[in-house]
């Protein structure tokens, strides 16, 4: 049997380096979903890893950054923060 | 072929439509749905639209404070999970931790507060006040005085209290069932 290929589409599927079905500490969303005040999953709502390897969602966690009691600290371990890395 | 950018926008405008439901509730939400309540809690929403503001009474089945009914209201503001909830005794009850305002001492209510903690763990920090009151971090001084020293007196102090009679001149509200 021979066949033509007359037309074909380009499937992706992307998600996030991280294990199975983990959420964000700190909006409990899935991290191939994005933090509650983005829309769109992806490039414009990145991860970032902390040095004491806690992953969140990047806009999450600079929340946190911000409010007075978090005194710089981690979410998870209350060690103080240091990003290991960011994926854009 | 489907156009991945205008869906985007159209489900963008869409959003903007809708009436916005904040980060703070949605996180409520998902707490509440995992949330495990035991025999000794009940929750009441006065306003069943409105997840931010709850009551939530605590029955203890052993401890001092057995067979009292605590009742507290629960405030979250939209910086939640940034900000803890804000928790009260709405009664005038005499507990070390517990001052006549009705201010709660539990320390993931306040310093240790993180937002990976969850309503959760709230309730159970409560429950457990009333299982192991500490005298080592009050806010009723007299209260964890007697505690420390006297836990005989404290035990009779506690059951007066919650009958809604005077302990040391200061008049409590009774709590039982």
């Amino acid at each position: 049997m021979k066949v033509k290929v007359k037309r074909w589409h380009g499937v992706a599927v992307w998600r996030w380096d991280v294990p199975n079905e983990e959420v964000c500490g700190i909006c409990r969303v899935p991290f191939d979903g994005c933090c509650p005040t983005c829309k769109t999953p992806g490039d414009d709502c990145s991860l970032i890893w902390g040095e004491c390897t806690h992953v969140f969602h990047m806009h999450c966690l600079l929340r946190w950054l911000q409010t007075e009691g978090s005194r710089g600290q981690c979410p998870m371990d209350r060690r103080t923060w240091g990003i290991k890395f960011i994926i854009y | 072929m489907i156009k991945i950018w205008s869906i985007k926008k159209d489900n963008s405008a869409a959003e903007k439509k809708k009436p916005k439901v904040s980060a703070a509730q949605i996180r409520v939400q998902k707490d509440l749905t995992e949330l495990a309540l035991p025999d000794t809690m009940q929750m009441s929403f006065p306003d069943e639209a409105d997840l931010l503001n709850f009551n939530l009474s605590i029955t203890p089945d052993e401890g001092f404070y057995r067979g009292g009914v605590f009742r507290f209201t629960f405030n979250i503001n939209n910086n939640y999970p940034h900000d803890p909830p804000k928790v009260r005794c709405s009664q005038k009850i005499y507990h070390p931790n517990i001052d006549l305002e009705g201010n709660v001492c539990l320390n993931i209510l306040r310093e240790d507060w993180k937002p990976v903690l969850n309503l959760n763990s709230v309730l159970v920090g409560l429950q457990y006040l009333f299982l192991e009151p500490n005298a080592d971090d009050p806010l009723n001084k007299d209260a964890a005085e007697d505690l420390r020293t006297n836990r005989k007196n404290f035990e009779y102090n506690v059951k007066q209290s919650m009958r809604g009679k005077d302990v040391k001149g200061i008049n409590f509200d009774n709590v039982l069932m």
